[in-house]
């Protein structure tokens, strides 16, 4: 880690239908090599703030700058920097009609202009990696939701992402399948990716977490390093939100 | 009651076995394939039949050219006004809504009236206007090379089926633009985000990860606008192409042989729409089957 951020979020705000205020004015960052773990209730804001980092939404004010440029700016070439940022989604949206290993070349080929070949012998490694690599020639349908999961986290890492970004990756799996999708998760954090990952899933915040961010009401209640946030958090209603999902 | 009950009950126990059996028969498929022997065999051995069987099937493929053609163009056009139904640019989707309920609100046959002798007739007028002002604006070569053959467009040289196969594009462009914008909107919305948080372009993602999973789903009502357009395309003999119904009409006049005109006629649009069919429906399966 040598302390630069490659999401810097600046007082963010963004309001659905004149009335959702689903963001109100939030600021945060994650270092480079950094995992960024956020929690909080439903309807807080996490997903919301996650799209507004590759551009999904579009904030209303504020800013958000990843790896120096900034992408709330007007002119900002915003497929560029999405394809920096991979996004991985609680109900993995594989494409349907293409099998796991088109599933994995489509954008490299696409958006990066890799040959084929090249971009085969990426995705073979990945899904090597990601422990599944006898599935590459099987159709979404054909897979079980975790190795889905999978297949959809080599999708994003074939780019060479800048940063990952995952929302609540688990939480439509089926428990038995939880681990295998984190203990990918854990892998890349090791070897140093970025990431900033929304997810209850507290084995892995404590396993892999550098800060934990607590959101309600489309703020930022709390931040801290794992150890403090789940020893001694400052806030009740921290409090009472951890200890609803730890029991 | 009891009575009414027992004697279904004993009709049913006894002439069950062979009535249900009758009733499975598929009878309107036996008449309809009686019938169709009964004209192939009048058309090989009845002179009348024969005659108007040469007659009529120059119309047959002036038909089926005419729809092909056509149902091409209605495709491209569907397509294209299909994404400016779903566009954020509100003059593009309002042409093309404007577009789409002007068509759909008014009879094919006016439609097809109205662009083969209102709409070609305009648009040459502007092509003269043009080729005209090119020539005006001086001597030079290539100015005049470009303009004089567009000054000269004559009106009376636009062949009615050009304007038959213009109009029929334009009526059904209309219904594909609906059939493609709901296919389109059918793909949910997570598939374009992924595409697009992949670094794609709106378009890259059309291409690539929309258009493939919507074409599956479109392909049965394209399919079957295709069978409707060959039907209607009965209604371009209004203005005068020699397709199958308008040489029907010139057989029955040239001949007065109502019956077997009208009886060829129909036995050739229920061939055409019947293998139409099975095509439409094997290309489906096949499709469907790829996965
Ligand atoms: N596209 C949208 N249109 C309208 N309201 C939305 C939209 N997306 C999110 N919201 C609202 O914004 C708030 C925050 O949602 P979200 O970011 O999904 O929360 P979380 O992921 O923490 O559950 C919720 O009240 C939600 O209903
Ligand atoms: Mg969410």
């Amino acid at each position: 880690m040598n302390g630069e951020s490659v999401v810097q979020i600046t007082n963010v705000h963004k309001t659905f239908d004149n009335v959702v205020r689903a963001l109100r004015g939030v600021s945060a960052h994650v270092l480079r090599g950094e995992v960024l773990v956020v929690i909080g209730p439903s309807g807080s804001g996490k997903s919301t703030l996650l799209r507004c980092v590759n551009g999904l939404e579009k904030v209303d004010s504020g800013q958000v700058v990843i790896d120096g440029t900034d992408i709330t700016a007007p002119k900002v070439n915003i497929n560029k920097v999405r394809a920096e940022i991979g996004i991985v989604f609680q109900q993995f949206n594989l494409f349907p009609h293409l099998t796991a290993l088109e599933n994995v070349t489509l954008a490299q080929k696409v958006v990066r202009k890799r040959s084929k070949e090249e971009a085969e012998e990426v995705t073979r490694e990945l899904l090597e990696k990601v422990g599944i690599p006898e599935k590459a020639d099987n159709y979404p349908s054909q897979l079980s939701g975790g190795q889905q999961q999978r297949v959809a986290i080599a999708r994003a890492m074939a780019m060479n992402p800048k940063v990952m970004l995952f929302d609540e990756p688990t939480s439509a799996l089926d428990p038995e399948m939880i681990a295998e999708v984190l203990d990918v998760m854990l892998d890349l954090a090791k070897e140093g990716m970025t990431m900033m990952v929304v997810s209850h899933e507290m084995g892995f915040a404590r396993a892999a977490a550098d800060r934990i961010i607590f959101m309600d009401e489309g703020r930022i209640v709390e931040e801290g390093t794992s150890s403090k946030f789940f020893e001694n958090p400052d806030h009740q209603r921290t409090k009472k939100f951890l200890s609803k999902i730890l029991h | 009651m009891a009575v009414g009950e027992a004697v279904t009950k004993k009709r049913k126990s006894k002439v069950a076995p062979w009535t249900q059996a009758l009733e499975r028969v598929p009878w309107w498929a036996l008449i309809l394939i009686l019938i169709g022997v009964y004209i192939s065999y009048s058309i090989l051995n009845s002179e009348t039949y024969h005659d108007t069987f040469l007659f009529l099937s120059e119309g047959v493929k002036t038909t089926i050219l005419l729809t092909v053609v056509s149902f091409a163009i209605a495709l491209v056009v569907g397509l294209i006004t299909g994404f400016g139904r779903i566009s954020d640019n509100i003059i593009v989707y309002n042409i093309a809504t404007f577009y789409v309920e002007v068509v759909r609100g008014i009879p094919l046959l006016i439609q097809l009236l109205y662009v083969a002798f209102v709409v070609v007739p305009l648009a040459v007028q502007g092509l003269n206007a043009a080729g005209s002002f090119l020539v005006n604006l001086g001597p030079a070569g290539f100015l005049a090379f470009v303009g004089e053959p567009l000054a000269n467009v004559n009106i009376q040289n636009v062949n009615m089926l050009y304007r038959a196969i213009f109009g029929l594009a334009l009526g059904y462009g209309a219904y594909e633009a609906e059939v493609f914008r709901a296919g389109i909107e059918s793909i949910e919305r997570g598939q374009m985000e992924a595409a697009r948080s992949l670094g794609m372009s709106y378009w890259q993602a059309m291409r690539y990860v929309i258009l493939p999973q919507a074409i599956r789903r479109v392909l049965p009502p394209l399919g079957n606008d295709f069978v409707a357009m060959l039907k209607d395309s009965s209604l371009v003999s209004a203005l005068a192409v020699r397709e199958l119904t308008q040489l029907a009409k010139l057989n029955r006049a040239r001949t007065f042989r109502s019956f077997e005109t009208y009886n060829t006629a129909v036995f050739l649009y229920l061939a055409m729409t019947l293998v139409l069919s099975i095509g439409v429906k094997v290309l489906e399966r096949r499709m469907s089957g790829g996965k």
